[in-house]
């Protein structure tokens, strides 16, 4: 392996399982987010030169964005639909107690956690919200790096977040709720 | 009410870690009497709370897979590298010789028999891959997918060198084959050489390697196995060559070094 290599293996693969929880994410239907990771390196390697420094891992996470967008473009011709009400039909019973009190959207949202169906839940939400909190909930970034990686203020990211992890505890808890009374 | 919606919007700044002492004091006392912030930050901290639940480590070998890919992408092309690492010094390439092959009567012989031939050689590497097929022995998919192709080739036997003292061109028999397997797609091509056959297959990404494989020597991305009574030999780079024959090792270099590939 030569300079080149290593310098840009040294730099990028420290930052691997970020990439990877935004690539697992990112990827869409049929794409294996370990092949996103590769696609975002080989990407990124290619503009390692003219990469002017900065935060490596939000320069990834763009990448990694952009390679899944580019990926989902190229697939377009052929979309996967998934009607919105069969999809929170599939959704498990979360057990409410508390008699005829309306629950808590918080509380069935943390009783009733499973990743299957927080992916899927996320999946409904508007694509700006979804990188928003893929990235800063899942992959641990901060509002700023985020803000890097999506090419938008730091503010808007915030919104973006807190729309997004509102409308995201209450899809699960609708999901919860509605399966119950079926 | 001015200063109840200026509190109101404390609800961002608190949510972003941004208030000052003064304004936190403030929220404090907001919070405690407004419902509806309460209910905002309560489904917020519970969207955070599930998205985080969706965070799972990286693979063990991801890390190896993408270093091997950026060393790959940065040897460049393979083919001229190939005929260089396996010492062919004459600085030519064999070239397919898809129209010559199609002059004369022997070779319109084999052309139609392996086109049947082939055309078997897809039902048969078809029920192979379908679920309930025989397993890989840990081999990956991509690979075992050749493998089996190379298999169902009947063995031929060696035929003797018309013009022992000049290098034959390589003819392909039959149709090119594409598969998919392991999520990779794979074009597969046999070629004839010297009485022996041997599939190549070529593919847009690497050929992962298997357990029992050995890098070949000084060639940091080409690879050689055995499987059976096969012999692979793999070099991976921006476009990705797999050949596969009843061949030992050496020979299959060798041989590797006359077939068109890419």
């Amino acid at each position: 392996m030569d300079a080149d290599h290593r310098t840009f293996l040294d730099a990028t693969l420290p930052h691997l399982d970020v990439v990877y929880q935004v690539a697992r994410q990112a990827a869409g239907p049929g794409q294996e987010p370990e092949d996103l990771v590769q696609e975002t390196y080989l990407r990124a390697y290619a503009g390692f030169g003219s990469y002017r420094g900065g935060n490596t891992r939000a320069w990834l996470a763009a990448i990694c964005l952009n390679a899944a967008r580019s990926e989902a473009r190229r697939r377009r011709r052929r979309p996967r639909e998934v009607p919105a009400p069969a999809l929170l039909y599939e959704l498990p019973a979360v057990p409410i107690a508390g008699g005829e009190d309306v629950p808590d959207v918080a509380d069935v949202v943390i009783a009733g956690l499973d990743a299957q169906v927080v992916s899927r839940c996320l999946g409904m939400l508007p694509e700006p919200q979804r990188a928003s909190i893929v990235l800063m909930d899942v992959a641990g970034y901060t509002a700023r790096e985020a803000a890097e990686a999506l090419g938008c203020p730091r503010g808007t990211v915030l919104a973006r977040v807190h729309r997004g992890r509102r409308r995201l505890a209450q899809l699960l808890a609708e999901a919860g709720v509605s399966h119950g009374r079926l | 009410m001015d200063g109840y919606n200026a509190d109101h919007r404390l609800l961002g700044g608190f949510l972003a870690g941004d208030l000052g002492p003064a304004e936190a004091r403030r929220w404090d006392e907001h919070l405690l009497a407004c419902e509806q912030c309460w209910q905002a930050v309560r489904e917020d901290r519970a969207g955070r709370q599930a998205a985080a639940v969706l965070r799972q480590p990286a693979p063990a070998d991801l890390a190896d897979r993408v270093a091997f890919a950026v060393e790959v992408a940065g040897a460049g092309g393979t083919a001229g590298r190939l005929q260089a690492r396996l010492g062919d010094r004459s600085g030519r390439r064999a070239r397919p010789p898809r129209r010559r092959a199609r002059h004369g009567r022997r070779r319109r012989a084999r052309v139609a028999g392996a086109g049947v031939l082939a055309a078997g050689l897809v039902v048969t590497l078809l029920l192979l891959l379908l679920p309930g097929g025989h397993g890989t022995g840990g081999v990956p998919p991509a690979v075992a997918a050749v493998a089996r192709y190379a298999q169902a080739i009947p063995p031929l036997a060696r035929e003797p060198h018309l013009h022992p003292g000049r290098r034959a061109a390589p003819a392909e028999v039959g149709r090119p084959v594409t598969v998919t397997a392991g999520g990779q797609q794979i074009v597969m091509r046999t070629w004839r050489l010297d009485g022996a056959e041997a599939v190549v297959a070529v593919s847009g990404r690497p050929f992962p390697m298997p357990a029992r494989a050995q890098g070949v020597s000084g060639q940091g991305m080409a690879w050689s196995a055995r499987l059976g009574r096969l012999g692979l030999y793999c070099l991976n780079g921006s476009t990705s060559e797999l050949v596969a024959a009843p061949l030992p090792a050496a020979e299959l270099a060798a041989l590797a070094a006359r077939l068109p590939l890419g």
